[in-house]
């Protein structure tokens, strides 16, 4: 039997506008629809039937559900793959393909596979290409080609995303008439309400009801309108978080391509309606057999004649609507099946090649076989309770009504409609009224105890609204017969390609928990997660264990509800880029740029080894910016920094600066800088650039959860403050020039102080005497809307003093020179305080401070040693990484090089590096690897400094 | 107890013949007492079952598991394998656990789906270059294939990956492991679940350990006449399905380690922290490679069904709790497209969470307590997957002859006590 599915005359109950064509592609041939079509109905009403095919045997695939879910109808628009075709919208130009088919829909080679079925039962794959070991890489590139889905185009560009927040008081998922009526009721109870519908219409299942049911619907949405309600069509609240925090999906705006709403509600009613359930038996998935519910939005909605002769299934009034849908458009019904009398469907066959293939005859339980080529099934629902079971719910089955439902919910969060019951029109929306109420009483209760919480201009209005109890009259249950499989095996998960069969076979070999079945079959795994297959799953598992459905129980339904592109989670996505305020400046010199975590730098202008030249004969000015900077304030500070640092700090005298190191509570070094006294209770703390955001993080931890009491304030000002280094030994000469109001001596401004005072005219400057760098600098903290101005100013005012900037690489190699570490580069997660040599500021004797106990352990053990080496070859710069080996013929390991760089100032290679302290003697000759596998000599010195060690300089 | 061999003949008579495979493992009932019990049925608790007994001859061994086989970490990682760690201690022991993996499909005759499709960690930074430099020379010496490198050599090996200069973090080189790759984690955890089934062992799912029972010792925190702590001796244990006696007893339960630890009266330095993974919908197969991104924060692979997985850094918070947030999903998708622009259509299709047992030096903790008989394999964090094999063949040597083995001996409890901490912070901290 061949079928042509072919338009209805036009209805008034059709979403389609037969004045607006439409144009599109679909495998390569062009088509035409209307506007309002999906790209299912579009495809169907020009004949074809055949979508796909299935993942493992290739079985092709036509319309089941012809919704959302339905996991046959998956196909490639342009560049997007995995378009669910009975959902979205057909479009002009629209180029459509079929996914999962080799090399085409109408031959399919793969579909051998269908034949070797018996065989591939599920997880064959576990059982097998065991052996030979080396063919496993060949079998898994074949396994890999029945990958389903369809094709990224890695050259999409990432469009155009968007986010938005919202505090609504009541959203509800689910604009069937449960859905209208809450939100209505909501509304008027003076609730702000979010109505948020799955499909591109309001009213549920009204759209392919009665034409009363359509004008309630109408009625419904207007009234809604009228209340202000918003109103989200093709939306998904996709999940449900903690204290309903909701994602909520926007496919239709205007604007952007996917719009994410983080909605933040005060109450949620999930009205989402029931999902229909397909029979299981043989020849389920042959195409022709459909559920109930995808015959009547075809035809009704549509105006698509699904079949020329139909079997029908009917188990309750959706299967005996479908009758009559089916009448109306000139289906011819062979047969209607009762199944409330016992009767079923024992199995289907179907007959023509490729996409001709089509249900041809349906066997009944009696064992009558009739022609046909529908099969349409109505044998119950499934709840969609996940956004319930994401507020920690778990459904419970009642065998009577044949469906789960929901168990117990939070009180933020509120049923309604078939989820929770059945009724007549008015009932349902009566539950859905006294739950919109409810949710709206609650609301102004959560409202006013937020505002009361608050601290607001004025008081909170009234006392406290009493909370609502949930006085809702249920809805009734209507009896429903147990339908899941018929006395054959047929699919259970289509997207997966599990059948009963494989589902039986996985129980019997000890895969009997719905937990361990799904991981072993795959079964409820696929695109549509479950929500056709989980209810089946189980009804087939309690039956192979001989338990019953309430017994084996339901999985864990996770978020999200539907899927969601990336491009919609990850938005506009925004990762901001910090750069000081003197960025202009660096640019128009052409600065070479290079990325420090958030931070863009100049490396260098020129060549960084004049750089450290010209800074270490004249003077030399840096943007330092990125440096950590927190201001400390308060009686406590000095307690704050003793817990913090190794050393001391209770005595520092203000205008004084003193350097620190702090370690973790494993003694690990987490953090070195220096910290200034700048008055009587006003302190403030430099730290690394990459450590700056961790230690505040770390302060503010022992402040709020260990020493609540301590009277300490800290504010992060590290971009409040543009920082300048002016390093050189004409720095003092450049600073008298441009500072005013201190004296800038040696006496009265030595090494390891600080001042405040005006700089190129910019009062409330800080500046500090110290030197990375080992020569005699200062540091400027200059407010930062000013940062640009004191810097062209020093470089105006120290031209005859050969002033020039340098960059970060310069700046790298002045501080190996004077042999500082750099914590992260020349420590490690294992290096404890004594690593870095600076032992004499562990102080042991202080009644405690972070990591004390483990680095008195250090101490009394072995610990790696941080020491200056020089390779014997001046011209030989290790790589930084490379290996130190405890003997030329060695592989074992005994340090590392973790600096190194060649120093123009004297003229020959320099590194830091760490050494097991055996090696780390001054003089020790050592063997280093490099990279390229050449073993070189080197050896340890007596300092850390390179140059200058006994730091006159900077002390000058 | 043999089990029917799993083979393609296999699949194929029982096919023509519509006979099903028998049982993977009965369905055992707990015995009143039994040489070693071991609590959680995980990957670490199931492989020390199987080579207590392949290894050793102990049989009479129960696993019991408060849920289902696989329901802890072990049926929700990620299942990335590696061996290229910074410490000679942890290449050695991830290593051998490789080897393990290699040859498991045939050992264990059941296809695990060991894909050794490559491991790339990429630097974004010149700090994180210089780290991967370090443990490629690390890796080098100790005979591991890893090496660095650069942005033309990242894009051959995943050409989804935008390798250009003007991206927000561009990708600067990579640490190449060739031997890296994934595995199917629900496999290996019925691979050693059949395989140990069929010595013997019980395996006991709905079971749970409410208590364990000792004696001798100096009591714990709540009850100090108790027994339990320093000094005393294991008993056994108190479940749901009734009290089991045991003169050794196993604590492999990774999220829930500290929980039970305490139940012996030996406190462990752990805390449980939660981590989040997601798959997206499958497509066809475009990611040959396994790409980690520290300073995103984030690592992804492709299944040979398509999907992409996706994981990242455990939550900043300690819990039990094992529901997925928003922002997780919202962050990895940011990062991801900063990696790979051209996939914002496919669809985010699960999340969920599991939860990882923490340690202050990002190592486990493994062998004899100061309790006698209590034996801990756990603070298997963010990598405990990889290393399942080698720790239960180390483990079970640990118990059958009641001393230390060299591979997992830095990796005692007393470290904490004695300031030898392993320094895998910075290797396994997003890496798994
Ligand atoms: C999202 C995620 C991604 C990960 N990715 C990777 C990765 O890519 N690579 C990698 O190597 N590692 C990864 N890991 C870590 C890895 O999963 C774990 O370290 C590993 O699975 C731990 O195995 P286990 O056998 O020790 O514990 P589990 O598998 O967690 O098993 C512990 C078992 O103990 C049981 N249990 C708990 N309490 C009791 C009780 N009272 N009585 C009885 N039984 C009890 C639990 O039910 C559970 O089954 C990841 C983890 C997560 C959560």
């Amino acid at each position: 039997m061949s079928f042509v599915s072919i338009r209805l005359p036009s209805a008034g109950s059709e979403v389609i506008d037969r004045a607006r064509p439409v144009t599109f592609s679909w495998n390569g041939k062009k088509l035409k629809a209307f506007t309002g079509d999906t790209i299912a109905s579009a495809i169907l009403a020009n004949g074809d039937h055949i979508f796909g095919r299935s993942m493992k045997y290739h079985r092709p695939r036509g319309v089941l559900t012809a919704d959302f879910w339905d996991p046959n109808l998956f196909v490639q628009v342009d560049d997007e793959p995995n378009v669910r075709a009975a959902h979205r919208l057909v479009e002009n130009g629209m180029k459509v393909t079929s996914q999962n088919v080799w090399p085409s829909l109408k031959y399919d080679v793969k579909a051998a596979n269908g034949l070797v079925g018996r065989f591939l039962t599920a997880g064959f794959y576990y059982k097998t290409f065991m052996k030979p070991a080396k063919l496993w890489p060949a079998y898994e590139r074949i396994l890999a080609r029945f990958a389903p889905g369809g094709e990224v185009d890695l050259d999409t560009p990432h469009g155009y995303y968007d986010k938005r927040y919202a505090h609504p008081d009541v959203v509800v998922a689910g604009a069937g008439p449960a859905g209208l009526a809450a939100a209505i009721a909501a509304a008027r109870a003076g609730a702000s309400v979010m109505l948020v519908e799955h499909e591109h219409q309001v009213g549920g299942h009204l759209l392919w009801g009665s034409d009363d049911d359509r004008a309630a619907a109408a009625g419904m949405l207007t009234d809604a309108r009228n209340l202000g309600v918003e109103i989200l069509t093709n939306s998904t609240v996709t999940g449900r978080y903690e204290d309903n925090w909701l994602g909520i999906l926007q496919r239709n705006h205007h604007i952007a391509e996917e719009r994410l709403i983080k909605a933040r509600a005060k109450m949620l009613i999930v009205a989402g309606g029931l999902i229909e359930r397909p029979y299981v038996f043989a020849g389920n998935d042959i195409p022709g057999v459909m559920t109930s519910g995808a015959v009547r939005r075809l035809i009704t909605m549509y105006g698509i004649k699904p079949g020329t002769r139909a079997v029908v299934l009917t188990a309750n009034e959706s299967g005996d609507a479908a009758v009559a849908d089916l009448e109306r458009a000139g289906v011819e019904i062979a047969e209607v099946v009762d199944g409330r009398t016992g009767a079923f469907v024992r199995s289907a066959e179907g007959s023509g090649r490729g996409t001709n293939h089509r249900l041809s005859a349906v066997t009944l339980s009696d064992g009558t076989k009739i022609d046909a080529d529908l099969l349409v099934t109505a044998v119950g629902w499934t709840a969609p309770t996940s956004l319930l079971n994401m507020s920690g719910d778990r459904p419970v089955y009642d065998p009577a009504a044949a469906r789960f439902f929901p168990g117990k919910t939070p009180d933020n969060v509120l049923a309604t409609g078939g989820m929770v019951g059945d009724g007549t029109h008015d009932q349902l929306v009566a539950h859905g009224a006294a739950t919109g109420t409810l949710a709206a009483g609650r609301a102004a209760v959560v409202q006013h105890r937020l505002q009361a919480a608050t601290a607001r201009a004025a008081a909170v209005d009234g006392p406290e609204p009493d909370y609502p109890e949930d006085l809702r009259t249920p809805l009734g249950r209507d009896p429903h017969p147990a339908l899941f499989r018929s006395t054959t095996h047929g699919m259970v998960d289509y997207s997966e390609d599990v059948s009963s069969k494989d589902l039986f076979g996985a129980a019997a070999e000890g895969f009997d928990s719905v937990e361990l079945i799904k991981r072993f079959t795959t079964a409820t795994m696929g695109p549509s997660q479950g929500k056709l297959e989980t209810v089946n799953t189980v009804a087939v598992l309690a039956e192979a264990r001989g338990e019953t459905i309430a017994e084996v129980g339901t999985t864990v339904w996770r978020p999200p509800y539907a899927p969601i592109t990336l491009g919609a989670l990850g938005g506009r996505v925004f990762e901001p880029v910090r750069v000081s305020s003197i960025q202009s400046y660096h640019e128009s010199k052409g600065a070479t740029p290079i990325l420090a975590g958030q931070w863009i730098r100049p490396e260098h202008y020129d060549d960084p080894q004049a750089e450290v030249t010209n800074t270490r004969t004249n003077v030399g000015i840096t943007d330092v910016t990125p440096l950590g900077k927190l201001d400390l304030k308060g009686p406590d500070v000095p307690k704050l920094l003793s817990l913090l640092y190794t050393n001391k700090w209770m005595q520092l005298p203000i205008g004084g600066v003193r350097y620190g190191i702090m370690c973790a509570e494993d003694g690990v070094v987490l953090d070195d800088g220096v910290t200034a006294r700048l008055g009587d209770e006003h302190y403030l703390m430099t730290t690394t650039s990459s450590g700056a955001g961790g230690v505040w993080n770390w302060i503010e931890n022992w402040l709020q959860t260990e020493h609540p009491d301590w009277q300490v304030h800290v504010t992060p000002v590290t971009t409040g403050f543009t920082s300048i280094n002016v390093a050189g030994p004409n720095s003092r000469k450049l600073m008298g020039r441009v500072v005013a109001g201190v004296d800038l001596s040696n006496e009265a401004f030595p090494y390891m102080n600080v001042r405040t005072g005006t700089v190129a005219g910019v009062d409330d400057c800080v500046m500090w005497r110290i030197g990375f760098t080992g020569e005699l600098s200062y540091e400027i903290q200059v407010p930062a809307g000013y940062g640009l101005h004191v810097w062209e100013a020093l470089l105006a005012d120290g031209k005859d003093l050969g002033i020039a900037p340098f960059g970060l690489e310069a700046q790298r190699v002045m501080r190996l020179e004077k042999g500082h570490f750099i914590v992260g580069q020349d420590t490690d997660g294992l290096s404890k305080a004594p690593t870095t040599g600076m032992t004499g500021l562990l102080k042991l004797d202080k009644d405690d401070w972070t990591g004390m106990p483990e680095v008195k352990w250090a101490l009394e053990g072995d610990y790696p040693h941080i020491v200056a080496i020089q390779p014997t070859d001046p011209n030989c710069v290790p790589e930084e990484a490379c290996q130190i080996l405890r003997g030329p013929e060695s592989n074992e390991i005994v340090g590392r090089i973790t600096s190194s760089r060649y120093s123009p100032t004297l003229n020959r290679s320099i590194c830091l590096g760490q050494l097991s302290p055996e090696f780390a003697e001054a003089g020790t000759e050592l063997t280093v690897l490099l990279v390229n596998g050449e073993r070189v000599t080197a050896k340890v010195m007596k300092h850390h400094a390179h140059f200058d060690p006994e730091g006159e300089r900077l002390r000058g | 107890m043999a089990n029917a061999k799993y083979s393609a003949a296999g699949l194929f008579i029982r096919g023509a013949r519509k006979k099903t495979w028998p049982r993977v493992w009965r369905e055992a009932e707990p015995k009143k007492a039994y040489d070693v019990v071991i609590v959680g049925g995980g990957v670490h608790g199931l492989a020390t079952a199987y080579y207590l007994a392949s290894n050793h001859g102990i049989t009479n061994v129960a696993v019991v598991d408060k849920a289902y086989l696989g329901s802890g970490g072990s049926g929700r990682n990620t299942a990335i394998v590696r061996s290229n760690y910074l410490t000679p201690e942890g290449v050695a022991f991830y290593d051998r656990s490789l080897d393990l993996y290699n040859t498991m499909s045939t050992d264990l005759n059941l296809n695990v789906m060991f894909s050794e499709r490559g491991h790339m960690t990429l630097a974004h930074t010149d700090s994180a270059l210089r780290t991967m430099n370090w443990r490629a020379e690390v890796n080098k010496l100790q005979g591991i294939d890893s090496s660095v490198i650069g942005p033309q050599e990242v894009k051959r090996e995943a050409p989804s990956l935008d390798v250009s200069a003007n991206t927000r973090y561009p990708i600067l080189g990579a640490l190449y492991h060739p031997p890296g790759g994934t595995i199917r984690h629900d496999a290996v955890v019925w691979a050693y679940a059949r395989a140990a089934d069929s010595y013997g062992v019980d395996l006991i799912q709905k079971c749970e350990v409410l208590d364990i029972t000792c004696e001798g010792g100096e009591g714990s925190e709540s009850d100090s006449a108790d027994g339990k702590g320093a000094g005393g001796k294991v008993t056994g244990v108190k479940t749901n399905l009734g009290d089991i006696s045991a003169p050794i007893v196993v604590n492999c339960t990774a999220g829930w380690a500290s929980t039970i630890s305490d139940m012996a009266g030996v406190k462990l330095p752990i805390t449980t922290h939660p981590l989040q993974a997601a798959v997206t919908e499958p497509v066809k197969t475009f990611l040959p490679t396994v790409v980690v991104s520290g300073s995103l924060h984030v690592y992804v692979s492709q299944t040979d069904r398509g999907e992409l997985v996706f994981g990242a850094s455990v939550d900043p918070v300690a819990t039990y709790d094992m529901r997925g947030t928003l922002a997780f999903t919202e962050e990895l998708a940011g990062h991801v497209l900063e990696l790979m622009p051209g996939i914002s259509k496919m669809r985010l299709l699960r999340q969920w969470a599991g939860l990882c047992d923490m340690t202050p030096d990002y190592s486990p903790v493994m062998g004899h307590t100061q309790v006698g008989g209590y034996l801990v394999d756990v603070g298997w964090g963010t990598y405990g997957f990889k290393a399942g094999p080698v720790s239960g063949e180390q483990m079970a040597e640990a118990i059958a002859t009641e001393s230390m083995p060299e591979l997992i001996a830095p990796f005692t409890l007393s470290r904490f006590t004695e300031g030898t901490l392993v320094g895998e912070k910075g290797a396994a901290a997003v890496g798994h």
